[in-house]
């Protein structure tokens, strides 16, 4: 008796794709990580018949910290380096959304300039996850020009930022009402700069990984998620846009300056790893349009403290003086432990790899009730169950690549 | 919206001489950068990074302008700043007094800057430089007498300040601190 170990819950989904042979029962059973280079903190289990996979089975949570039970315990405004370390190289899009949601439990809204300057932040943190997960991905299958490359090349996306912020990774840089720092002078020249660079750049990535006969080989074809598969599964982000998903949380619901900017949401429809690193790619584009566009409106418009009036009315001349002197907005020392009103409230936004939902509690204290976070990574590891098994153990790297799985997120 | 969805398509490869043509690019490609590479390495610690004023380094404190008001212990994601209890003279009367003074333990500080940005009359600076090595853990929990003076900078010393400024030609260029100053 043959044991038909995926093939049912294939059919159950309607999922097509290689379909696997019948298996006889003496199956592999093969764990890849957690030590694995190509696992990153998480194991997949799977069983492989030859060198087919059967079953693919995502362990996760070797990196969990408990992240929701340890913000109970701290003070609104100290959860955003907290939730910041989900994602480090994206530390702006991942905490941009708590802070909308803490502001609407204030009820505020903060001015233009800080919607621009988190928006600004938010692209450069885009931009430098998805080469992050470029070099990541170019290095599993091989390729490690690519990993060289986009990583050097994320370091200019890493200067500018430290430029605004003051810190290359970890910036805490949005806060209930507004944002932490002004540009530079100099940032908009430099910020100007970098996207010609990046513009002339992206062709020659172009070149010598997406059009590389060689890479094309590796990826095309390999984890195909059809559109229908990708809408039941519950996909977000640039998984979900290749598949042909028109869903992207700036599309649908925009934030901060996102519905002033111009830009292109790409979309594929191929759905394999291909068009998965294409997505990607066209982003890149799409953000350095975004950017331009933020450091323009900024440079325009008069330098004013980019924070709600609520922090900023009252506060004595010595803040002023240091958000001319240096751009910094000085915090009143009630953030420190500010009570937020009862209520409840939810905020989405569009990190690099997908939509990151934040549902935040308060019951009138100074610390959540409740901070729930669904990361984008946790809704696209399901991935690895449904669609690796039919292809090869050669291709999981492939597809673990494509879908930029980041640990630490999903995990939490 | 000025935000829309467009579909692409993956650029086709048709065609007798499509995959000799993506060879040929990518080698292309790969031989102009073995010819001129582009190098951002920085040859560390005979090279160092001389960091924009701006940037979140270690923080000092100076005691002159602190009031004493605990902000900064209270706002500190990371609890790395904790006020002391210190007996001292009050100049004026002359009787003793108990103060508070802030303090930080470095093993724990993770350089957010919120105290720096919460302090009522700004007592509390950074230096941009973060890089110093200590040689046990007990050494990283500054006591008051440390936190009062900029941390000294061995690297400085031997090392020659670069600066990384953003070109449109290479990305990143490293130059001398003293060239990038103009960019
Ligand atoms: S920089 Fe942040 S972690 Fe460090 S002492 Fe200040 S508030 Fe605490
Ligand atoms: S916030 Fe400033 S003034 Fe207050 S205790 Fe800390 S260093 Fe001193």
């Amino acid at each position: 008796m043959s044991v038909w170990v995926y093939g049912e819950q294939k059919s159950e989904l309607g999922l097509e794709g290689t379909i696997t042979r019948k298996i006889e029962e003496d199956l592999y059973e093969v764990f890849i990580g957690p030590q694995h280079p190509g696992s990153g903190h998480m194991r997949i289990i799977i069983r492989i018949d030859g060198d087919i996979i059967v079953e693919a089975d995502p362990d996760m949570g070797y990196v969990h910290r408990t992240m929701e039970k340890l913000a109970e315990g701290r003070e609104w405004i100290k959860n955003v380096p907290l939730f910041e370390r989900m994602a480090i190289q994206d530390a702006c899009n991942v905490t941009v959304s708590y802070i909308i949601a803490l502001e609407r439990i204030l009820d505020i809204e903060p001015p233009p300039r800080a919607k621009y300057l988190r928006t600004l932040l938010c692209e450069i943190n885009r931009i430098a996850a998805h080469l992050y997960g470029f070099g990541i991905f170019g290095v599993f299958i091989g390729h490690s020009t690519m990993y060289m490359w986009s990583f050097a090349d994320r370091e200019v996306m890493v200067e500018l930022a430290e430029r605004l912020t003051g810190a290359r990774l970890t910036h805490s840089y949005p806060i209930p009402g507004g944002a932490r720092k002004d540009i530079p002078q100099d940032f908009p020249q430099a910020a100007r700069k970098a996207v010609r660079y990046f513009r002339r750049r992206l062709e020659e990535y172009r070149k010598i990984f997406l059009d590389n006969p060689v890479t094309r080989k590796r990826l095309e074809g390999v984890g195909i998620i059809p559109k229908k598969i990708a809408a039941e599964l519950g996909v977000v982000g640039p998984v979900a846009r290749a598949s042909g998903i028109k869903y992207d949380a700036r599309l649908a619901e925009p934030y901060d300056a996102y519905d002033e900017v111009e830009f292109e949401v790409p979309v594929f429809e191929e759905g394999d790893a291909l068009a998965r690193a294409w997505v990607k790619f066209e982003e890149i584009k799409q953000s350095l349009r975004i950017i331009e566009q933020a450091v323009d409106w900024l440079e325009r418009h008069p330098r004013e403290a980019p924070i709600h009036d609520r922090f900023w009315a009252k506060s004595p001349p010595l803040w002023k003086k240091v958000f001319e002197a240096e751009g910094r907005v000085k915090l009143l020392p009630l953030m420190a432990n500010m009570k937020l009103p009862p209520g409840r409230a939810m905020a989405r936004s569009e990190t690099a790899r997908g939509e990151i939902i934040y549902y935040v509690e308060s019951d009138g204290k100074s610390t959540p009730y409740r901070v729930r976070i669904v990361s984008p990574s946790a809704r696209n590891a399901i991935v690895f169950k449904y669609i690796a098994p039919g292809y090869k153990v050669m291709d999981l790297p492939t597809i673990y690549g494509s879908i930029d799985y980041f640990p630490p997120e999903a995990d939490r | 919206m000025p935000a829309r969805p467009v579909v692409k398509r993956l650029p086709a490869r048709r065609g007798l001489f499509a995959g000799f043509k993506g060879n040929v690019d990518a080698i292309t490609i790969g031989l102009k950068y073995l010819v001129d590479p582009k190098r951002i390495t920085l040859i560390y610690p005979n090279e160092y990074i001389k960091l924009d004023p701006g940037y979140r380094g270690f923080i000092v404190l100076e005691p002159k302008k602190c009031i004493n008001c605990s902000s900064c212990a209270r706002i500190c994601p990371a609890a790395a700043m904790r006020m002391i209890r210190r007996m001292e003279e009050d100049p004026k009367t002359g009787k003793k007094k108990m103060k508070l003074w802030p303090v930080i333990n470095y093993q724990r500080c993770i350089f957010c800057g919120y105290c720096v940005d919460v302090c009522p009359t700004e007592a509390l600076y950074t230096v941009p430089y973060h890089d110093i090595v200590y040689e046990n853990m007990a050494e990283m929990d500054w006591g008051l007498e440390t936190f009062v003076k900029p941390p000294e900078y061995p690297t400085a010393k031997e090392g020659i300040p670069v600066k990384y400024i953003v070109d449109e030609e290479k990305g990143l260029v490293k130059v001398r601190a003293e060239e990038g100053e103009e960019e």
